[in-house]
């Protein structure tokens, strides 16, 4: 029987819901904007495809949901970039995005337009620094005017304003760290986090002075890390996540970014084949809730709720378990076959507190409510 | 101008009627006669006046083509061909002529006796109009008359659907119906040889979507089935007896087994009769190049699957059970669906579009408390609309267009702005034209039809004779006459052109005078103008013949004295109009006059 098969009958156990597309190129990128989610192409030698997607009705009605017959991805608007892209941001309160990929000399903006379906390339962003190799990280400061801020290294490190080009903030310093993640918390505030595993959090109203840590601890030589920042502002606790290429997942508190509140295992295959993939998520609907993704073709869900204070005696970290690992792109889409697929990002849906989304290298995206086997039913 | 023109017949900005109507090399060939489901009136028609304001339409269109049973395709051929008038052709595939009928008659049983509709086609009408109908096999070439041809390719989606291809000469355009690209259990996906069209006409309803796996879809519904099995409910499945009903039975036949479950699923009276039918039109069907998708034996003959009997509708516990007819408007299945609808437990699945007024329709708008035989029926089961149709996405016309490779591709039933970016991915991709006219309004493609011309032998080897041999990069001229006959050309030698028309050859000759100053005689001129037209022309052969003329290769040059004047001699320069471009050259060289002579 076909394994594929077999997962399917499995699945209906295991999800609520679940869908499964073929882009007509893979994604690296999974961008929101209220029901709609933007993917990009990220191949060097063709041309790559911006699609504005609207997911299937289905999943945004509230009632009568069997009324509703559409599975299907409605592609809203579509556009064409000779470049790779890495990264896409939307500018909020604009029909404007900004991607980012390679080579990484520049930043593109675009403009979803309004009477037609197609994306347009308007204007680009100088970075401060031309890398070969490296394509800057970006983030969107949504103010009045906004803000881009955008970097490869520490030292490139700089919000330029969109309208009047103007560099508003950079960070000044000669440290060449690689940056592997950027996020905006609020009006005045951004994470980073360093390739490396340094993370910090900068206000741009003062000159440069982030609170950090410096690595996450001994032993660290080689992994390249990620992070992302929950609920900012929301009381206290730990709100950020870090994983590393060892699967190591840390959680922080942002007073104190010296000493992780807990740092577990997750049962991955290391070392992920490509650390670049590295993705950890905060579920916006559940609390505690993490996602990672990067190291196979698997998503894996954790509730953080009783890692407080976790650590073994001997100070090795503790195993734990994923609450959930979605498998989908293993059976479904490669059939066992050779190679494997590596799933190359995921998002949470906002509104739906189950539902995720996932990409992988071979085109295909899945959008999955899981069933929650814990839960009382 | 040679051209191909596509009009899309229809109102309005509505989607879901197919009616197209092309000219190509001077045929008219309408593709597809759909009825629109969502209106009452005459809106639900294409628009045939395009064609003719009164009368039959006999006379403008030399056929007509059917490409699958759907009535979205097919719904208004009896009014286009009874009411408005056709006897001409009409072409679909064999299993379309099979079921076609059946699906007008319970449309029009729908219309009239549920909603009282007039001005409506008769069941005589129907049949009537099946008798103009011509049946096809897939890939067969069916000549409609000399010049227009037609051929049939498989397209999946359902029993019977085909794409057509219509030739006329050397051009040729492909439309394509509604297809799939992906196989599904029983109908493999759609092919088409790289038969470079014109163009390719194709419906655009679905190219701007990404279509969720048919996995998915099946996954949804084994749910939906398995879900209410478990808490013990029952499933109804009103069907068409020739569609769907077969696909899901295979499903669930392989789920059952799969999971070794005990429910009983049923198949109601008279759906086992029409699936042999089914199975009997399927199988020549599926000789063509399509048996490789799918697996070896009557898969039609199913273990679990039983036949029902009306009495298992009242019986406890879980079960499953298909039912037609597939809209719920009269029959067995509304029966089942009264029985069981004030049930929460159980759950009816409603496999595709219904018709307004029918019950399928109702409850698929919410409705939940219907009137039925003066009495009140309050439904609490759970409603579930599922689409199973295939239909090709983005990906799946471009996969298609890949195939054909089309010279020019042409959506129907799409927005113009809100295909821009397909448009352009078509257009970059594989590097054709694309256009996406609205309902009613008329693309014209400019074509260039070759027109192949045969050269006789004896002409060609008159040419190499000549001497100079072809240079692959320079242009000769050739002189000969193009004779058109019975649709075909040849370029013929003058003479043999005039030996076939039993003409008689005449001969055009011109005559120049030239003035030369020369008080010697005629002879001596003449001889002048030999001495110098051999030592300035080395090309040509130059001759001084006895009688005194001087020829150079075909131009005669005598030499005269007029009367009047002594010291004038008159050169008269003759040539056939052949020698055109030399005679005038030499005219030109001896107006300059003679060098002069030795004394």
């Amino acid at each position: 029987m076909d394994p594929g098969d077999d997962w399917l009958v499995e699945s209906l156990r295991l999800y609520q819901d679940f869908y499964a597309f073929d882009l007509s190129g893979a994604t690296r990128v999974l961008e929101w904007i209220d029901d709609k989610v933007f993917v990009a192409g990220y191949e060097s030698l063709k041309k790559n495809e911006i699609l504005h997607l609207k997911l299937p009705l289905r999943l945004s009605v509230k009632e009568n949901k069997g009324l509703f017959p559409e599975r299907d991805f409605k592609v809203r608007h579509g556009g064409f970039s000779d470049r790779s892209i890495f990264d896409l941001k939307h500018v909020p309160h604009t029909r404007l995005l900004v991607t980012s990929g390679l080579p990484g000399c520049y930043l593109q903006v675009w403009q979803v337009a309004e009477d037609s379906d197609v994306i347009k390339a308007v204007s680009t962003i100088a970075v401060h620094e031309k890398e070969e190799s490296l394509w800057p990280r970006v983030a969107v400061f949504s103010t009045l005017a906004p803000g881009v801020l955008h970097g490869a290294r520490l030292r490139s490190l700089q919000v330029v304003d969109l309208e009047s080009r103007k560099t508003t903030y950079t960070s000044d310093v000669s440290d060449s760290e690689e940056l592997s993640s950027l996020q905006v918390l609020d009006a005045d505030t951004f994470a980073f986090c360093c390739a490396s595993g340094r993370l910090g959090l900068v206000d741009t109203r003062q000159k440069w002075a982030p609170l950090e840590n410096r690595s996450p601890g001994p032993g660290s030589g080689g992994e390249r890390w990620c992070a992302e920042v929950g609920s900012w502002g929301q009381g206290p606790g730990p709100s950020i996540a870090s994983l590393g290429s060892d699967g190591r997942l840390c959680l922080l508190d942002p007073r104190d970014l010296c000493h992780p509140v807990s740092s577990v295992q997750c049962p991955v295959s290391v070392p992920s084949p490509d650390p670049e993939l590295l993705r950890v998520t905060w579920a916006p609907g559940l609390k505690n809730c993490l996602a990672i993704s990067g190291f196979d073709g698997t998503v894996q869900v954790y509730d953080a709720t009783s890692w407080d204070g976790t650590r073994s005696q001997d100070g090795t970290r503790s195993q734990v378990e994923p609450l959930f690992t979605h498998r989908g792109h293993i059976f479904l889409d490669g059939n066992g076959m050779d190679p494997a697929p590596l799933v190359t990002t995921h998002t949470w849906h906002p509104c739906r507190p189950r539902t995720l989304l996932s990409a992988t290298n071979d085109a295909s995206l899945h959008v999955w409510d899981w069933v929650d086997l814990c839960a009382p039913r | 101008m040679p051209e191909i023109r596509v009009t899309p017949l229809g109102a309005g900005q509505d989607v879901g009627r197919s009616c197209i109507l092309v000219s190509i090399a001077g045929k008219n060939v309408m593709l597809d006669c759909g009825m629109h489901m969502g209106f009452n009136d005459d809106r639900r028609f294409p628009d045939f006046s395009y064609i003719t304001q009164n009368g039959r339409l006999t006379d403008f269109l030399d056929c007509v083509i059917i490409s699958h049973f759907h009535l979205d395709h097919c719904g208004a051929l009896p009014y286009f061909s009874e009411m408005v008038g056709y006897d001409g052709p009409i072409y679909m595939t064999h299993p379309t002529q099979a079921i076609c009928p059946i699906l007008l008659e319970d449309y029009r049983k729908i219309a009239v006796d549920k909603k009282g509709e007039a001005n409506f086609f008769t069941s005589q009408m129907i049949k009537d109009c099946m008798k103009k109908v011509v049946a096809v096999h897939l890939h067969q070439t069916v000549q409609v008359d000399d010049e227009l041809e037609i051929k049939a390719y498989y397209a999946g989606h359902v029993l019977g659907a085909a794409m057509f291809q219509i030739k006329v000469g050397s051009e040729s355009v492909v439309y394509t119906g509604d297809y799939n690209m992906t196989p599904d259990r029983h109908l493999g996906a759609a092919w088409i040889d790289k038969c470079r069209p014109n163009l390719l006409i194709t419906e655009s309803t679905y190219a701007t979507t990404i279509r969720d796996s048919k996995r998915c879809r099946e996954r949804d519904f084994l749910k939906k089935v398995h879900e209410t099995v478990e808490r013990g409910g029952k499933v109804l499945i009103p069907v068409f007896a020739l569609g769907r009903a077969q696909e899901l039975c295979i499903l669930l036949e392989t789920f059952w087994e799969r999971m070794n479950l005990k429910v009983p699923i049923y198949f109601s009276t008279g759906l086992t009769e029409k699936a042999n039918h089914y199975y009997k039109l399927f199988i020549p069907w599926t000789n063509q190049k399509i048996r490789k998708t799918f697996v070896q034996r009557n898969m039609f003959e199913f273990k679990h699957i039983k036949a029902f009997d009306r009495a298992f509708a009242d019986n406890p516990g879980p079960m499953v059970v298909f039912a037609t007819p597939g809209m719920l408007h009269a029959g067995q299945s509304l029966q089942i669906f009264r029985k069981w609808a004030g049930n929460e437990k159980n759950m009816v699945i409603m496999p595709g579009y219904c018709v307004q007024g029918t019950v399928g329709h109702k409850i698929l708008s919410g409705q939940r408390k219907l009137e039925m035989e003066g009495r009140q029926l309050e439904v609490k089961m759970q409603v579930e609309y599922m689409s199973f149709s295939a239909h090709a996405d983005a990906k799946g016309i471009m996969q298609l267009v890949g195939q054909a490779e089309p010279e020019s591709v042409l959506l129907v039933h799409g927005e113009a702005k809100k295909m821009e970016f397909l448009k352009q991915k078509i257009e970059q991709e594989l590097r054709v034209n694309c256009y996406m006219p609205a309902n009613g309004e008329t693309v014209t493609l400019p074509t260039s039809p070759s027109i192949p011309v045969g050269i006789s032998l004896g002409l060609l080897k008159r040419e190499m004779a000549q001497g100079l041999l072809p240079e692959a990069k320079k242009p000769r001229l050739l002189h000969g006459t193009l004779i058109m006959k019975d649709s075909n050309f040849r370029l013929v030698s003058s003479e043999q052109a005039l030996k076939e028309l039993g003409l008689a050859e005449h001969q055009l000759r011109f005559t120049c005078r030239v003035h030369l100053h020369d008080t010697r005689k005629e002879q001596e001129t003449a001889l002048r103008v030999y001495s110098h037209l051999k030592s300035v022309l080395k090309d040509h052969c130059v001759q001084h013949l006895p009688d005194g003329s001087v020829t150079v290769e075909s131009v005669l040059l005598q030499a005269a004295a007029p009367s009047e004047d002594p010291g004038t001699k008159v050169l008269l320069v003759s040539w056939t109009y052949q020698d055109e471009e030399l005679g005038s050259f030499l005219t030109s060289l001896l107006k300059k006059g003679l060098p002069q002579a030795p004394s």
